[in-house]
């Protein structure tokens, strides 16, 4: 893993805290427009990830025996 | 359960062994001997401080002598009477000092709702008093879980089945570790799955140990210490949906997060996904209302501001303009005044020069009159003068040396023709003339006497 690995509860977590940034009175507005990419860009990548619907179903093949 | 059956091969060649080399090789044969046996506690129980002796026995007369480690009972959470219907769980082994067969008791379950529901709440009171069930001991479940290790029985009461049909599709990564939910062993392979994972998977967000609904004793491995333990030690938070709802084992206790049920279970990973999917539309949405917002804020206060801005730099020219008009109104007012002012100086000049002329006049006119009156009256000014003339020469003529001469002076001259009137600067022999009235002398010096004319 070379990239750092889209976490979707970091991205959800930054999205909520960005607009609740811009509930804020006052506001930069280079910060904004920042802010604001930034959210459209995770949110991007939440939509993508959300689109994502197959489970992956994996068993875990065990060596041991008690018996 | 498996117990192998053990078949001695007839020793063909005469082997001869010592006691204890016999016990040992018997041993051997079957300590690997594991087995489960079911008895009733016998009357005679032998207790000390490390370990404790006792028989089980059942309706037949049998008779199998046991030995427990004090810490197989501590792990039980209470102690063994006589009567109780147990099961042991261990292996067979000859004791050489007293050629006696003995049971090694690894685990001992209980048996009966009754004594079940008494172990139960004993053990809850000793582990909720070593602080295995405390809420700061908890770990947090990810808000968002994606990894998931699930630790279940692939049989039994269709426990997998249903977390498997209610846990929705978001892209979740299930890894399935079998283990056995019921029976003696279950307690084992649990714990191996829960260790399992933490060593292989630690990036994993949540273990789920899930079992379908069961009666006392078949729950009884989520009821034991060891279970406890195991979920309190791992480090990937566990989410355990053991029985029905109204199940309430250790192990949930213990657990960072309950559900009533494995389809609980699955539902309460499921709640998160689906909030989100229904809401990062409506989050999009609103972030760009509120974009939109701020943008729209801050142009209303540019616009404002230029507004305001224009207003004033307009009231501050007005201002400057009025002052500016007042300005030359009063320059005006005052050069007007001035250009009056000078116009009647300049009148007034006027006047006294015309005034200064007319006196210059006048007086030219009298000096010409006076100069007229004085030519006129020349001859006898002239006449007037003569007179004067006359006498003031009469007068000098009293003063005059010819007079004094005539009465009879004389005066002496130096050669050079000065008037000698001290002696003193004359020499012997210099010449000196002497004036008369009538003519004069010349003399020569013989002596000088040095006389004070006072005394004359």
């Amino acid at each position: 893993m070379t990239q750092e690995k889209f976490n979707f509860t970091k991205a959800y977590q930054e999205i909520e805290e960005i607009n609740k940034w811009f509930q804020k009175e006052e506001i930069d507005l280079d910060e904004a427009l920042k802010k604001y990419e930034r959210g459209m860009e995770l949110i991007e990548k939440c939509k993508k990830r959300l689109k994502e619907v197959e489970n992956k179903f994996e068993e875990i093949k065990k060596k041991y025996s008690i018996e | 359960m498996k117990i192998e059956t053990i078949k001695i091969e007839p020793t063909v060649e005469e082997k001869v062994f010592t006691v204890s080399e016999f016990l040992d090789f018997l041993n051997e044969l079957i300590s690997p001997c594991y087995a489960i046996v079911q008895g009733e506690v016998g009357e005679k129980i032998n207790s000390y401080p490390n370990y404790i002796f006792f028989n089980i026995l059942d309706d037949q007369g049998s008779v199998l002598r046991c030995f427990a480690w004090r810490e197989v009972i501590e792990s039980l959470g209470i102690e063994i009477e006589p009567g109780m219907e147990i099961r042991v769980l261990g292996y067979p082994e000859i004791r050489k000092d007293r050629g006696e067969l003995k049971f090694q008791v690894q685990k001992i379950e209980l048996l009966g709702e009754g004594i079940l529901k008494k172990q139960y709440e004993i053990l809850k009171k000793k582990l909720t008093a070593l602080g295995y069930f405390d809420s700061e001991r908890k770990k947090p479940i990810p808000r968002f879980c994606e990894k998931i290790g699930l630790i279940t029985s692939k049989v039994g009461r269709g426990a997998l089945k249903d977390f498997l049909a209610n846990i929705g599709n978001f892209g979740f990564q299930i890894f399935f570790f079998e283990v056995k939910v019921e029976g003696s062993f279950a307690i084992y392979e649990i714990k191996e799955a829960i260790e399992w994972f933490n060593q292989n998977l630690p990036d994993l967000d949540v273990l789920v140990l899930i079992r379908g609904g069961g009666d006392w004793e078949s729950l009884r491995p989520f009821n034991t210490e060891e279970i406890v333990k195991a979920i309190v030690s791992s480090k990937i938070p566990i989410i355990c949906g053991i029985g029905h709802e109204d199940d309430e084992t250790l192990a949930d206790l213990a657990s960072d997060l309950r559900a009533s049920t494995p389809t609980h279970a699955a539902k309460i990973l499921n709640e998160s996904w689906k909030k989100a999917k229904g809401n990062i539309f409506e989050i999009e949405k609103n972030l760009n209302i509120l974009f939109l917002q701020t943008f729209k804020g801050v142009k209303e206060k540019i616009d404002s501001f230029q507004k305001d801005f224009t207003e004033k730099i307009e009231k501050e020219i007005l201002t400057k303009q009025k002052r500016i008009k007042e300005l030359i109104e009063n320059l005006n007012l005052h050069f007007t005044n001035y250009f009056q002012e000078f116009k009647f100086l300049e009148k007034e000049f006027v006047q006294n020069f015309l005034k200064i002329k007319s006196l210059i006049w006048q007086e030219n006119l009298k000096i010409d009159r006076f100069l007229k009156e004085l030519i006129k009256n020349q001859k006898i000014w002239e006449k007037k003068i003569k007179e004067k003339l006359e006498q003031e020469k009469e007068k000098l003529s009293l003063s005059n040396p010819i007079l004094k001469l005539k009465q009879g002076y004389s005066i002496t001259f130096d050669e050079e023709g000065k008037i000698i009137k001290n002696p003193e600067k004359l020499k012997i022999s210099q010449k000196i003339k002497t004036k008369f009235y009538k003519g004069q002398v010349i003399s020569k010096v013989t002596e000088i006497e040095k006389n004070d004319t006072r005394k004359i």
